[in-house]
């Protein structure tokens, strides 16, 4: 994975210059927000399964052994091989290791946010494989050589006139016109034979079924069955909060999972793949690889981040977001953007590298109200915030000004003599009823101005008004 | 010690030693699917095969009633005929439609890269959704439902389902194939500028001949 070669706030900075940028935001999202409202409003019952939803999950993470051992067993007497990956170094060296024994050189992939953690890509890149992403917003990404800025909508930041100029010099032939239709065409025709002469596909999973030892993907293109059954090997990479205990557990948290991503009630494919090619079938893989990832899970099972562990990847949250809306995804720096990647990043990669993100946070809620499994986005952020003053990650002038401000706020007479003062030398500095300018705070002023306060504090008003009840008596 | 003992020992140590025995569990995961009317969408309509055509029709399948499986061969060619299409199939080699009388329409069993029409039956319908179910096997390649850009699916009404849930229970406990695919639908993108496309990587077009009276 590339690491962010600038801080959050100078990627943000650039974001929110970038015009084009924002069209493409504002159109995709906005599309998912009304379709997603209307999805809801057409399911009365969505606040039951949202409930329920939830506890499904907490029910699967309250059990998480009692479920792997279970997968495990399954799977494995599916005929598939289950590997576990302790972290993302791990997991990119069992995928690499399993290309390398059945001497790959063509790899298809389907699209998987996991897959995209654990830095598959770039590993597949060093072990001189060539990999070929078959999702036609990975495929968009993989031509302009970026990373995706949204997990449902990975390319969402491209504008059409730019995809086609990605398929002309990518397409052989190129495509005959610009318009989307022609160029989904052209995108068919070129990964067609990617398909078919693979030697392995990979895929993600959106649920591991544990009583059947099925893994189950969720696609619109088909993409993901094209990956999974011409090539010789299927790879399967997963987190191992996945799991759900049956496959109507699974139903259950689908209904939810397509309503609040794209607004659909099914995604048009809804594929459980079970251990690899049975004897006599007509087509199917030799082998099936099952590799389940830790990389923090277990940690975030033991501290204030588990109810993260909840998430179903769906993107709601930031499709609803007031700051993933201006600066989009590749602002935020990791694998996951949006208020669900301001909690899992910090998780990823540190939270010394991530701070920011959890104080870019506006705190309106709006995430939390649209999660389907009830995650209290919010109050995770505030918990990072928590974390990194505890862990004095926080810049000293903060830490300083903080301090300052605790120590007057502790002693009344004193904050009511500053706050006199403050309120007086406000006033000084106001012009027509407004303050342009404060020292400490020209970024915050520099975008607002802020109303001359009135003459004198609450707590002198307040007095004064007490003082005047009392006179007549 | 291996990943797995770690990840192990790690779930542990956060989750705490008194831990709940597997009939416990399995009780506990019983209850969330409990009154399941009370979390599920209600059907379009009252009858199964209208709920089904309500939703199938809304997502772009075309639906074709056929009073019988005799019916069917008639019916595709009246598809072909309608698309413009010349009278050759890639055909599942499922014993169901061996038996039917395909005479003046060319099928194979084999899939070209670029199949134009693929036919095959469904084991199910699902009226809440208005999906197909397939599950592969030998009389079943998946790539016949993925291939084609006409895939045209035999479904009879006696394979109806309400909800999802009454195909896990139709399946529970049964041997799984090796894929069992739900298909909502033909093939689609929106990863342009949001529009939508049909026919991005799988069939163009899903026409469904719901064969039975």
């Amino acid at each position: 994975m590339d690491a962010p070669q600038l801080a959050f706030k100078e990627r943000a900075a650039a974001a929110l210059a970038d015009g084009a940028l924002k069209i493409a935001i504002d159109r995709t999202t906005g599309n998912a927000e009304r379709k997603r409202a209307a999805a809801v409003a057409a399911f009365p019952e969505f606040e039951a399964a949202r409930a329920r939803g939830k506890a499904i999950k907490d029910h699967v993470i309250a059990h998480l052994d009692h479920y792997l051992e279970m997968f495990e067993r399954n799977a494995t007497a599916a005929g598939a091989q289950v590997h576990w990956a302790a972290d993302d170094a791990e997991a990119r060296a069992i995928v690499t290791r399993i290309c390398l024994d059945a001497r790959a050189k063509l790899v298809t992939r389907s699209k998987s946010m996991l897959g995209e953690e654990i830095g598959l890509p770039h590993a597949l890149a060093d072990a001189g494989i060539e990999r070929v992403e078959t999702d036609l917003a990975e495929h968009i990404i993989q031509l302009a050589g970026e990373r995706p800025s949204h997990i449902v909508w990975p390319a969402m930041h491209r504008t059409r006139e730019q995809v086609a100029q990605l398929f002309k010099v990518g397409h052989v032939p190129p495509p005959a016109a610009e318009d989307p239709a022609t160029m989904v065409q052209s995108a068919r025709r070129e990964l067609r034979a990617k398909f078919l002469g693979a030697d392995i596909g990979i895929s993600g999973a959106n649920f591991l079924v544990a009583d059947t030892g099925a893994t189950c993907t969720v696609t619109n293109e088909g993409n993901a069955e094209l990956t999974t059954t011409p090539p010789r090997v299927h790879i399967v990479t997963a987190g191992i909060e996945k799991l759900v205990p049956s496959t109507a557990h699974a139903f259950a948290l689908l209904r939810l999972l397509v309503r609040s991503a794209t607004g659909g009630e099914m995604t048009q494919y809804t594929t459980f793949h079970h251990g690899p090619r049975r004897e006599g079938d007509a087509d199917g893989p030799e082998e099936m690889h099952i590799v389940l990832v830790d990389n923090g899970r277990t940690r975030m099972l033991g501290d204030e981040f588990r109810a993260m562990l909840r998430c179903i990847r769906c993107g709601a949250c930031m499709n609803h977001c007031v700051v993933y809306r201006q600066i989009g995804g590749h602002a935020y720096g990791g694998t996951y953007p949006g208020p669900m990647g301001a909690v899992l990043t910090p998780v990823l990669d540190g939270l010394a590298q991530s701070r920011d993100l959890a104080h870019a946070c506006t705190m309106n809620g709006r995430c939390a109200e649209v999660c389907p499994v009830g995650i209290p986005l919010p109050t995770l952020l505030r918990a990072w915030r928590t974390r990194s003053w505890r862990e004095r990650l926080e810049p000293g002038s903060l830490r300083v000004g903080l301090g300052l401000w605790a120590m007057v706020a502790r002693r009344p007479r004193l904050y009511r003599l500053a706050s006199r003062i403050g309120v007086r030398a406000l006033r000084l500095m106001g012009r027509r009823g407004w303050v342009r300018s404060l020292p400490l705070a020209k970024g915050w002023t520099a975008y607002r101005d802020m109303p001359r306060p009135a003459g004198r504090t609450f707590m002198e008003q307040y007095r004064a008004e007490q003082a005047g009840r009392r006179a007549p008596e | 010690m291996t990943s797995r003992e770690r990840i192990f020992a790690a779930i542990r140590d956060s989750l705490g030693p008194r831990r709940a025995a597997p009939q416990a569990i399995a009780a506990e995961a019983a209850v969330l699917l409990e009154n399941p009317q009370a979390t599920r969408p209600r059907l379009a309509a009252p009858d199964l095969a209208e709920a089904f055509a309500l939703k199938a029709k809304a997502l772009g399948t075309t639906i074709d009633h056929v009073p019988d499986m005799a019916g069917v061969p008639a019916a595709l060619r009246r598809y072909l005929d309608a698309q413009g299409l010349p009278p050759a199939l890639a055909l599942q080699p499922a014993a169901e439609l061996a038996v039917l009388n395909w005479e003046g329409i060319a099928t194979h069993p084999s899939l070209a890269p670029d199949e134009p029409v693929g036919l095959g039956l469904a084991l199910w319908g699902i009226a809440e959704s208005g999906s197909l179910v397939i599950h592969s096997g030998a009389d079943n390649p998946v790539l016949l439902a993925f291939l084609p850009l006409h895939h045209v699916v035999v479904l009879r009404r006696d394979r109806l389902l309400p909800h999802l849930e009454d195909y896990a229970a139709a399946v529970q406990g049964a041997h799984p194939p090796r894929n069992a695919i739900l298909i909502t639908g033909p093939s689609g993108t929106t990863d342009i500028e949001g529009s939508y496309v049909r026919g991005a990587h799988g069939p163009g077009f899903l026409h469904v001949l719901l064969v039975g009276s």
